[in-house]
């Protein structure tokens, strides 16, 4: 049987007609308030005995030059290193020692800190963001603190083939260049940014304007002005992208190859993918669902219910929370038999799809959807988050209650028409053991 | 407000307990049963009993024809069985819309089991699948390992997952049956919930046999003197176990959890950071196992020089025989409260420690009450009464060196 035949048979198997979405019980969106121009999200959650804060800061990736790949990133690790508190100590361990955790991630177009802690003391450690953020330590020293710590998270990344993968098609499908760099930049380009190119990167893009607070947990402890005072700690301003021009490439190939340190192969494919705020949103997220389940079922050992290795190494993401969006379908080449299969019949799925009319009905993967968001968003970390994506990228950041209307309005005929628009072509990244190659 | 507040107990319709630790904020539920049970069977010769009966039921059809497992992913969840050598957690998270449904579905799985020989079949493909697996987590395999040392009789000399597949094809679908019988009682079990659910999904409840006493807890008998092995697999590793206090000693349970906490947590712990800063590949993983008596401290090392990262953690254990100066140990203390709250926030984290702390004897120490007795524990500890933990429990240790094995593959 060709791949295309099976992976037809495998659409007609699973396509069972089924009813079991009911009506989910409603929870409460978070609430919106603007304070001086700042947004700010709250979430309460009597049950939470922990607070969760995520501040989002328009200071991302696309605010570099392409010679400052890194420098996002190099801000972001100074302020965490930055002394505070009394006595001073850097920002992460002050924050630890008050019983709580800090951390940032740097996106194509914003950089967020979240910090967590114990209701009780989430004034004091928000206290010791702001005053971080307000007044980051950019001297010699602190500086290379933060290199060498993203130095080393680099270094554990790189055996993250998977990692590996998606910074190369995040690479490729960024509309910007400067957007589509490596979120931490690399060692050689972290090598050549010093203490001055991280204190006017600071002073041109840490501005008030566009800055977004979302708090969710026990908030008891603070109010609405407490959390827009994190904002506060910024000076006045709006900021705007640095246009970068790079000639697109041109080539024949879709396929992206990388060597890394790493045991075993991984295949992963990526499509464009919509926004939360497109009609597209709920069919996309049930067709990944669909792809998840089936591309499981492919690798799974059959009969068997526990999750496997084989079933864990393959995996289908929508990734809508990140700009642009994609969807990406991945196999881990070291714990299933012939991953090569594996691959190419899920793409041979995808591309069933997109051309054939789907029979049966599909209310199991609307489900599936249904559930994996649901359980997606159960961590305060989370929760904060996907509040500020959606409100950013939508109406209203009542992310559960538009995702679950979202899948629950789906039919199959919009599945097929997400289908039809969005998996036409995907980009292909391999990642391979040093010393193989394409043929092994 | 407190947690404590919010926590629900009682009595099921048909017999056995119920927790319920609501959270209408999130759009999920945590649903989980759990039993007392003997892994190795009620006469320790049938290891691996447990584990089959457990997924047997999940597997075998209820009267609607669809199996728990089946309905459970059919509504968009998922379902853990989770066999330990003295007690069963039967773990789904689903969408809050179908919490109703999947607490009628588990308690009918398990209240009333219907082992058939098409279930066993699945139930023994997947131990053998999971026990080839296993010999790949050089964590998991020490772990046995080290209770077999520690131990001499009892369902904690053995393994919770046969180690071949001629021990999974020797018990049989009648002495499967037997067992789920016995041991799946309603009296027997804890009913826990969290997450976006609240008591009116008890009364899809239909099954249980009515008023009844939980078993007595599944003890094993400790070795008399306990000593150190030597093992072969397809990982290499080196396991490091101490006996430790019985649940009841709550604070020294705790104290316990706080050595772990602070010399072997990812990316906090002083032992883990100091094997990131030497850009080791080594991986420890430390943790006090609580148990009703008695629970076990376990270190796991694995990686390139073992042996040397045995002696940082040993160097560390014995360094903290000394109390610690009180500014470290207050942060210390204050970090750990945190990670507590932090790795018991979503509903399957509090259903498992609810469900976990229940059968082994003392619901009310579960860790994530704020205002419960563990929290207190915590708040408790001193440097001086920690360091005489670390003399009196973690004294010499016993050793299982798991050296791998040339493998074809």
């Amino acid at each position: 049987m060709s791949l295309a035949r099976r992976a037809a048979a495998v659409l007609t198997a699973v396509l069972l007609p089924v009813t079991v979405l009911g009506a989910a019980p409603a929870t409460s969106p978070p609430s919106t308030d603007t304070v001086a121009g700042t947004t700010v999200l709250q979430q309460v959650d009597s049950a939470a005995s922990l607070t969760g804060v995520t501040l989002v800061v328009r200071a991302g990736l696309d605010r570099q030059t392409m010679k400052q790949n890194g420098l996002a990133a190099l801000v972001a690790e100074t302020i965490i290193k930055t002394p505070v508190g009394t006595p001073a100590m850097p920002l992460d361990d002050a924050v630890a020692a008050r019983g709580g955790s800090v951390r940032f991630t740097v996106d194509p177009g914003d950089v967020r800190f979240y910090v967590e802690a114990l209701a009780a003391d989430a004034p004091a450690v928000l206290d010791l963001l702001r005053a971080a953020i307000a007044a980051p330590d950019f001297s010699p020293a602190t500086v290379r603190a933060a290199r060498v710590a993203l130095t080393q998270e680099i270094a554990a990344s790189q055996q993250v083939a998977l990692q590996v993968g998606l910074d190369m098609l995040n690479a490729a499908s960024s509309a910007q260049a400067n957007a589509g760099l490596p979120e931490l930049g690399t060692p050689a380009s972290l090598a050549d940014l010093f203490p001055a190119d991280a204190a006017a990167f600071y002073r041109a893009y840490y501005r008030r304007g566009g800055v977004l607070v979302s708090a969710a947990g026990q908030l008891g402890a603070l109010s609405t002005a407490t959390l827009s005072d994190l904002a506060g700690a910024l000076p006045l301003g709006t900021t705007l992208p640095v246009t970068v021009h790079e000639a697109a490439l041109r080539g024949t190939t879709r396929e992206i190859v990388a060597h890394r340190d790493i045991s075993s192969p991984w295949l992963i494919a990526q499509y464009p993918a919509p926004r939360v705020d497109n009609r597209d949103f709920g069919p996309m997220l049930v067709l990944a669902a669909f792809l998840r389940r089936t591309i499981s079922d492919i690798a799974q050992v059959p009969g068997v219910v526990s999750p496997t290795f084989a079933s864990r190494s393959v995996g289908a993401v929508y990734v809508y929370d990140r700009v642009p969006s994609s969807l990406v379908i991945y196999v881990n080449g070291g714990l299933i038999g012939n991953p090569s299969r594996t691959f190419a019949t899920a793409l041979s799925v995808v591309n069933v799809l997109a051309a054939t009319t789907l029979q049966g009905s599909i209310e199991e993967f609307k489900a599936e959807a249904a559930g994996d968001f649901a359980d997606s968003a159960t961590t305060l970390e989370t929760r904060t988050w996907l509040a500020a994506v959606f409100s950013r990228e939508s109406t209203s950041p009542d992310f559960i209650n538009h995702a679950l209307a979202a899948i629950s309005a789906t039919t199959p005929a919009d599945v097929q028409r997400a289908a039809r628009t969005y998996l036409g072509n995907p980009t292909i990244a391999l990642v391979l053991p040093r010393g193989t190659n394409l043929q092994d | 407000m407190a947690e404590s507040a919010l926590q629900q107990t009682g009595t099921l319709p048909h017999g056995g307990m119920y927790v319920i630790d609501p959270d209408t904020t999130v759009a999920s539920a945590a649903i989980a049963l759990w039993f007392r049970a003997p892994g190795a069977g009620y006469d320790d010769s049938t290891p691996g009993i447990a584990e089959l009966a457990a997924t047997a039921a999940a597997v075998a059809p209820l009267a609607s024809g669809k199996s728990l497992f089946k309905l459970v992913h059919s509504v968009g969840g998922e379902l853990n069985v989770e066999v330990y050598p003295d007690i069963v957690g039967i773990a789904t998270v689903v969408p809050a819309s179908s919490s109703r449904r999947v607490v009628a579905a588990i308690t009918a799985a398990y209240y009333a089991p219907a082992v058939d020989d098409v279930a066993v079949k699945t139930a023994r493909a997947n131990a053998a699948v999971l026990g080839v697996q296993q010999r790949y987590e050089a964590d998991a395999t020490l772990h046995d390992l080290l209770f077999k040392q520690i131990f001499a009789n009892g369902p904690a000399h053995y393994p919770p997952l046969p180690v071949s597949v001629a021990e999974i094809t020797s018990i049989s679908t009648a002495q499967i049956g037997a067992f789920a019988k016995r041991a799946f009682r309603s009296e027997n079990s804890i009913l826990a919930l969290s997450g976006n659910v609240d008591a009116s999904s008890l009364t899809a409840v239909t099954d249980g046999g009515g008023p009844g006493r939980m078993d007595p807890p599944y003890d094993s008998t400790l070795a008399a003197s306990p000593t150190s092995a030597t093992a072969s697999g397809l990982i290499g590793g080196i396991g490091l176990a101490w006996i430790g206090p019985p649940i009841t000693d709550e604070k020294a349970s705790t104290a316990l959890d706080f050595i772990a906490d602070y010399l072997f947590r990812d990316e906090t712990g002083v032992v883990t950071k100091g094997l990131d800063q030497s850009a080791s590949d080594a991986l420890v993983i430390g943790q006090f196992i609580t148990l009703h008596d008695p629970g076990v401290m376990v270190v796991t090392i694995g990686g390139d020089h073992a042996d040397q990262v045995r002696d940082r953690v040993l160097g560390a254990l014995s360094a903290m025989r000394t109390p610690m100066d009180a500014r470290t140990f207050n942060a210390a203390r204050e970090a750990f409260l945190y990670h507590v709250a932090s790795d018991t926030q979503t509903p399957q984290e509090r259903a498992d420690n609810l469900g976990w702390y229940g059968v082994e004897g003392d619901l009310g120490y579960a860790p994530g009450i704020v205002d419960g007795t563990y929290g207190r524990s915590v708040r408790s500890l001193d440097p001086a009464y920690v360091a005489d933990i670390v003399k009196h429990y973690l004294g010499t240790p016993v050793v299982v060196n798991l050296q791998a094995k040339e493998s074809s593959q």
